[in-house]
């Protein structure tokens, strides 16, 4: 059981490594780690985001008028084990957005509030590991009143969504782990602050509501527990995939129902420190990059925060067993 | 383990009914074709805009009612209306008859559609669209408001002109419409009083056709597209005759070739002038005032928005020189620094009012334009007074002249003051709306749009307050949206108002009022 117990703490985990604003894939949490029952873990994490070059419609570009955009966000989430097999998780992104060139005004705000509820399903032993199967439930929305029709500096789509995800992990018992997730995100129009637009290819629309195309995501993950198990480290690819929407013309702003696809690579560190209380510090490090794009900047963003884990209920000294 | 499944079902249950509640956003304005308030049977007397008289294009005299060439006729009608499918009630229900409210529409999209600054090349320069080469890159044309105020002009004038000369006719000749001689024929529009010969949707058909594939000569088979179904859904619905239809068509290309020739020689081919004219407008600019307007885009822009369409032939104005205003405010002057200081403040502490005022006026690339949301509101008011299609042309040929004009003479005042927008104006200044790439004073928002609220406030009078309170909501917009100072946006105002007067004028003495 200690084994396990060990992997209990490291629920904060890197669910919000990949915090992005925009994408579906941004808060949701994409791992295999559950806290036991009682644990709560609190997070707080930073995020740069950068780009230069992006995509408009397929045609990569850049833009005079706009330099880098750069994306900075201050996260705080957390994860509390209501039972030893179902989670709840949280988050809370603020954010800022600028641009080095042209004469548009950057904003700043709090984004999309989220909660997920993770169960684990299904574990069992099989061959030279374990395989596990976790359902998440997730549910998202904007947080305030931010202005969505002002991309790329709008905070969020501003849309309620709610997502499904599967994930799959097989654990081998010497501390390395494949782990592969996918997800369908169901999106609610969203509000823009003008009541008519057009759309390329389908037309004029007499309303400030936009029709937000759904999304799916996935992610294949290879990890491996090191330093007896103190130091996780994580490689995955990843991607989201807009189900409709148009792209961007040349040379037109971008809206945001548009067709936003991407692929990208992320690399994460996770270092436990426990402390005889029970309690347990880590520090999260990270960086991805994207790889493809369609309606989208190419972001390299680079991550690091700190997550405390103690227990609130049950057995508050769970994780010394 | 159970409860996790069935929650889970659940939950993608519930997502499933979440998506299905929201309703199918709408793409035009809704409303089911009414009986018109008024007949407007003198109509055919009124003063057209452009023609002499309502007889320059003539129509020959129907086929008597009782002829066999229209019995056949009306039996042709009898059947194309007797069983119609769904897509056919569809149509008769969208064009509604007349048409008049949905082709401004089209107009409207069509101008969206082709709102859109051209792009850099990977050398840093622009191309430019070509009337001559429309499929070149850029695409002709760049719908930008000046474009747009014009083709709405044309739209306008011509369909109230065709549609004088039809009611002329269709008094003149009066043939009672098919549905009065013979009740049998099944209809699925209002029926009214008006004689059926020419039919005054296919006027109205023709008119836009014509206008419109001239403005936007890339979309000439969707809109022909587009005027086949509007023509069959007078067939379909049981209300024109081949003949009403055939004569009605022949009529509005008829007119809107005479709109053609003016729009040919009224100098907006010369309106986007190369780089050395554009240059000396600056130049002189300069020497006169002592200030320049620059356009500050990466790579910067060689020549802003169309600097000679304040030489545009005008509809109601006798000159531009009549309404412009005086010289504004010379930057570093005391007047200057408190306009420049009121856009810092707002800038630095934008509420989401004021936000949300900028957004909803922004009416900037992929949109309509400020014209296009002044032709939205006509047609909003159009249909809740039911008015005739030939009074609703009234209105609109009378609001899109004013437009028209108060587009020239604004665009005049803006190169021959040549005065910098805040970005320049105003060092390290950041805007939430783009700024457009010609000089900032006076503000064409706030010129169109007092110009179309002072012409609607004449013809709906109840609705004047609303009309003033949105233009001068337009006018502020460009203010928190850091466009614009005050002084641009008020002598807009100003200057706006002056156009849409000499409109009514004109208005009031064509006997249509």
């Amino acid at each position: 059981m200690k084994d396990f117990s060990i992997k209990a703490l490291i629920v904060c985990g890197v669910l919000f490594m990949l915090a992005k604003p925009k994408t579906a894939i941004s808060q949701t949490p994409t791992d295999a780690i559950m806290m036991e029952k009682g644990q709560l873990c609190v997070a707080a994490i930073y995020g740069h985001d950068s780009w230069d070059k992006y995509w408009e419609g397929t045609y990569k570009r850049s833009n005079g008028n706009i330099g880098t955009l750069t994306r900075q966000s201050v996260t705080g989430m957390f994860s509390l084990g209501i039972t030893d097999r179902i989670n709840v998780l949280g988050s809370l992104p603020w954010m800022k957005t600028s641009a080095s060139a042209g004469q548009m005004q950057g904003v700043q705000g709090i984004q999309d509030w989220g909660v997920w509820l993770k169960a684990r399903a299904i574990d069992f032993k099989l061959g030279p590991g374990t395989l596990g199967f976790y359902p998440v439930l997730g549910l998202t929305g904007p947080a305030s009143n931010y202005a969505v029709d002002y991309l790329p500096f709008s905070l969020g789509l501003g849309v309620v969504e709610a997502s499904g995800r599967g994930i799959a992990i097989y654990e081998f018992d010497m501390g390395l782990y494949v782990r592969a997730n996918a997800a369908y995100h169901v999106r609610s129009n969203t509000t823009i602050e003008r009541d008519y637009y057009y759309i390329p290819g389908s037309g004029g629309v007499y309303s400030n509501k936009v029709d937000m195309p759904n999304v799916s995501s996935f992610g294949a993950t290879l990890g491996a527990l090191l330093l007896k198990n103190n130091l996780k480290v994580e490689a995955t690819y990843e991607g989201m995939n807009t189900l409709g929407g148009a792209d961007i013309r040349l040379h037109d702003m971008p809206f945001p129902s548009n067709n936003m696809d991407m692929t990208r690579a992320n690399f994460n560190l996770q270092y436990y420190i426990p402390f005889s209380n029970g309690h347990v510090l880590s520090v999260i490090a990270g960086g991805t990059h994207v790889l493809t794009g369609r309606n989208m900047g190419q972001s390299t963003a680079f991550m690091g925060g700190l997550t405390y884990q103690f227990g609130v209920f049950g057995n508050k000294n769970n994780a010394k067993q | 383990m159970k409860k996790i499944y069935f929650l889970v079902l659940l939950a993608f249950v519930a997502l499933a009914i979440f998506q299905a509640c929201e309703k199918d956003l709408p793409t035009n304005l809704e409303f089911t074709a009414y009986t018109y308030a008024s007949l407007d049977e003198d109509g055919g007397n009124w003063k057209p805009i452009l023609l002499d008289s309502a007889t320059v294009i003539g129509i020959p005299a129907p086929e008597a009612a009782s002829s066999a060439t229209y019995q056949t006729e009306l039996a042709d009608l009898k059947a194309a209306s007797a069983n119609l499918n769904d897509d056919q009630k569809k149509a008769v229900a969208y064009w509604s008859g007349d048409g008049l409210v949905r082709w401004n529409e089209v107009a409207r999209e069509l101008a969206a559609k082709y709102n859109l600054p051209p792009p850099p090349k990977t050398d840093g320069t622009y191309g430019a669209p070509d009337a001559a080469n429309p499929s070149n890159i850029p695409n002709f044309p760049f719908a930008h408001p000046p474009y747009a105020c014009r083709m709405f002009a044309y739209w306008g004038t011509a369909q109230f002109d065709a549609l004088i000369a039809a009611w002329h006719y269709k008094y003149e000749y009066n043939r009672p419409a098919a549905y009065k001689t013979d009740t049998s024929i099944s209809t699925h529009l209002p029926q009214n009083d008006l004689p059926g010969y020419p039919s005054d949707g296919a006027v109205v058909a023709a008119v836009s056709k014509r206008i419109l594939s001239a403005m936007f000569p890339l979309e000439k088979a969707y809109i022909e597209e587009l005027a086949t179904e509007h023509l069959n859904s007078l067939q379909w619905a049981g209300v024109s005759t081949e003949s009403d239809i055939v004569w009605g068509d022949s009529l509005g290309r008829g007119v809107a070739g005479k709109f053609l020739a003016r729009a040919g020689s009224d100098g907006m081919k010369a309106a986007q002038t190369p780089k050395p004219i554009s240059d000396s407008l600056r130049v002189a600019a300069k020497a006169k005032w002592g200030w320049q307007w620059d356009n500050l885009e990466s790579p910067a822009r060689p020549v802003g928005i169309t600097p000679f369409f304040g030489r545009v032939k005008t509809w109601c104005i006798p000159s531009v020189e009549a309404v412009r205003p005086p010289v504004p405010p010379a930057p570093g002057s005391a007047e200057f620094l408190v306009a420049a200081e009121e856009l810092k403040k707002i800038s630095s502490g934008l509420n989401e009012e004021q936000r949300k005022i900028a957004n909803f006026w922004a009416d900037g690339p992929s949109t309509y334009t400020p014209p296009g949301h002044w032709n939205r509101f006509a047609c909003d008011e159009i249909v809740s007074h039911k008015l005739s299609p030939i009074r609703a042309a009234r209105v609109l040929a009378y609001m899109n002249m004013a437009i028209m004009d108060a587009g020239i003479s604004c665009w005049d005042t803006k190169y021959y003051y040549h005065y910098a927008r805040p970005i320049q104006a105003i060092a390290g200044f950041k805007t939430i709306l783009g700024t457009p790439n010609f000089p900032a004073y006076t503000s064409g928002h706030s010129t169109f749009s007092a110009a179309g609220a002072t012409v609607l406030g004449h013809f709906f009078p109840e609705g004047t307050a609303k009309f003033d309170r949105w233009a001068k909501e337009a006018g502020e917009s460009r203010i928190y949206g850091g466009i614009h100072f005050r002084f641009d946006s008020e002598m807009g105002n100003t200057q706006g108002i002056a156009c849409g007067n000499y409109t009514i004028d004109i208005a009031k003495a064509d006997g249509g009022e």
